[in-house]
């Protein structure tokens, strides 16, 4: 029988539709233009301005600060919050707490950015890196747990216990059979979580303080009086760097084994 | 279902999250070195400063000056109104400094500290809002006007009814901006923009819907894109991104219309909840010395209202009718006024012109 080309049509479309609008991105930030989109030249300008300007490279650092340290705490607290809902399903008391977690996944961004912002506000915290954290963290929690409660219900708990049969402690059978099991779970919502506070504009905006513009609140004002070629430079940099360390993490994988 | 295999290492995840929260730990501290000198923050638009300028500032009062950026004025509005703090010097257009101001929202500024505010423009102080300088003191001038193709526009006349010129049919665009666009018809007709006169509203929505036959959208961004590359060959346009897009396409020319036009003003001003105002006086201060304006001016492409610093300008702006108007255009160009109640009129307007056809 005769294979159908359609397929592979559509997964061609499918990629160039992806792929595409980055491609035309990398080529741009080495366009000497600015405004037009035709070819005028190759250039590194962009890049050089890239590098003489400071106020990029801080958003860049308090981008990052964050995204870590918000990925880091919603995990813990999501795989947490993923162990009571799945442990104790039946309960009225985790009826509510899914629902609870649930909401920031359905609440308007600018509905939770304006509130977080009032409690701040409210409990006298100064806004900063810290503040922006905390919000992070508060949308991240619910991703981290929804992602991972979906790998825990495919999880086979008599592992478990047959690892204490067989004489494993807590910490033994926790550590050796249970999170080697439900890493990838935990990968898939560490990555989550940290894409999302990566790009996250609208919560950001509010609870930013002095000092703490994060990279997309600095690329938006950067549309009115700024440099948006500088920006297809520095996305080039940030596609060029996740691109080597999703190869190399590959890589160290296929070595392990 | 997968075997599952007992990995004889430590487990991945363990050590993988030991060393993200090392790396946060680092960057966290890196961070955090030197706070002894004051900071004074300043909210303001991406790329409003010129960055040596505050170097120095920062060398000659002994403080650090942090910049944040925010993309609208509503949106940096609401963020103050919710009680945002923190912030010393902020850099809104006229129309939100006086809507900050009826909230109390601003420090009315303390005219000892900033000798340097003799040297604003007289002139241009005779059309903005806070004539007196009471809490705002004028820092940046954005022009309206046109802009077009020179090879491509045949008998240029210096006036809003280019829009009505059937030969450029769908290549030209409008702001999409009630405030910019019903300014410019009511220009058209010799009309204030601030009018709160109904019939005179009508009258230049008919204007704008003869216009809107011609236009090819409205559109505040693409514009600038547009223009570079031909596809439009005349657009309402603001100075500053005019001149960015000539020196890609040196065809591209620039005039403010003889019925005169809006100018859009950013003020500097300090909100109450400045913890540092003496230095935020200090910078505004600073920014008003004739030499520095005249510098900031040339890095910027945007003039400082400062009459001691025109000298002292570079020939391309100070010789530029698009950014230094002619006194008798000057006269007739305005300031978008904040109108109150009267806006609902507008927004009717501008809401049949859109759905109109």
């Amino acid at each position: 029988m005769k294979k159908s080309r359609f397929p592979l049509g559509v997964t061609v479309l499918v990629l160039i539709f992806f792929y595409l609008p980055i491609i035309i991105l990398v080529i741009n930030s080495f366009n000497a233009a600015r405004f037009s989109s035709s070819w005028q030249g190759f250039t590194l300008d962009w890049y050089a301005r890239l590098f003489h300007s400071p106020e990029i490279w801080l958003s860049v650092r308090n981008t990052l600060i964050i995204a870590l340290g918000s990925t880091a705490v919603s995990l813990v607290l999501g795989t947490a919050a993923a162990f009571a809902l799945h442990r104790y399903a039946g309960s009225r008391l985790q009826q509510a707490h899914y629902t609870l977690i649930y909401t920031p996944l359905v609440v308007p961004e600018i509905l939770m950015g304006i509130s977080l912002l009032m409690a701040f506000v409210a409990a006298g915290t100064g806004l900063g890196l810290f503040t922006i954290f905390l919000a992070h963290v508060t949308f991240c929690v619910s991703y981290v747990a929804m992602v991972v409660l979906a790998r825990l219900q495919d999880f086979d708990f008599q592992l478990i216990e047959a690892a204490q049969d067989l004489g494993a402690s807590w910490w033994q059978s926790t550590r050796k059979v249970l999170l080697p099991l439900l890493l990838p779970g935990l990968a898939a919502g560490g990555l989550l979580a940290f894409t999302l506070s990566v790009d996250d504009f609208v919560i950001t905006f509010f609870v930013a303080g002095p000092g703490s513009t994060t990279l997309p609140l600095r690329i938006y004002s950067m549309i009115k009086y700024g440099n948006p070629p500088m920006i297809n430079a520095l996305s080039t940099l940030l596609l060029a760097v996740t691109l080597t360390a999703v190869i190399a993490s590959q890589r160290l994988a296929r070595l392990k084994r | 279902m997968k075997k599952p295999a007992i990995p004889e290492s430590r487990s991945p995840s363990l050590g993988a999250g030991l060393s993200l929260l090392l790396l946060l730990l680092t960057l966290v501290f890196a961070g955090g070195c030197g706070p002894s000198r004051p900071v004074l923050s300043v909210y303001t638009w991406a790329d409003y400063f010129k960055p040596e300028l505050l170097k120095r500032f920062e060398r000659e009062n002994g403080c650090r000056v942090v910049i944040d950026t925010f993309e609208s004025n509503e949106a940096m509005y609401a963020k103050l109104k919710a009680g945002a703090a923190g912030y010393d010097i902020l850099t809104p257009t006229s129309y939100m400094v006086s809507v900050m101001f009826d909230q109390d929202m601003l420090l009315r500024l303390d005219r000892g500290r900033l000798p340097n505010i003799s040297h604003v423009d007289p002139e241009f102080l005779k059309i903005t809002i806070d004539k007196a300088m009471d809490h705002s003191v004028p820092y940046m001038l954005v022009n309206s006007g046109i802009a077009y193709l020179e090879g491509r526009v045949k008998d240029v006349r210096p006036t809003w009814n280019m829009f009505d010129r059937t030969d450029l049919k769908a290549r030209m665009t409008m702001f999409n901006d009630m405030r910019e666009s019903i300014g410019a018809a009511l220009k058209s007709l010799g009309y204030s923009i601030n009018t709160v006169d109904e019939k005179e509203l009508l009258e230049a929505e008919a204007v704008l819907l003869r216009w809107k036959k011609n236009l090819a959208k409205f559109d505040n961004e693409q514009y600038k894109f547009g223009l570079a590359s031909g596809e439009f060959l005349l657009v309402h346009a603001w100075n500053g991104d005019v001149f960015q897009v000539r020196k890609e396409n040196p065809d591209v020319r620039f005039f403010i219309p003889e019925e005169g036009t809006i100018i859009s003003c950013d003020d500097l001003v300090i909100p109450k909840s400045a913890r540092q105002p003496g230095l935020a006086h200090a910078l505004i201060n600073f920014l008003h010395d004739p030499k520095v304006a005249a510098e900031n001016s040339n890095f910027i492409y945007y003039l400082c209202p400062n009459k001691d610093a025109y000298p002292l300008l570079n020939a391309e702006i100070r010789q530029n009718p698009g950014i230094f108007m002619a006194p008798a255009i000057m006269a007739r160009s305005e300031i978008i006024a904040n109108i109150g109640g009267a806006n609902a009129l507008y927004i009717k307007v501008w809401d049949r012109v859109k759905g109109g056809n």
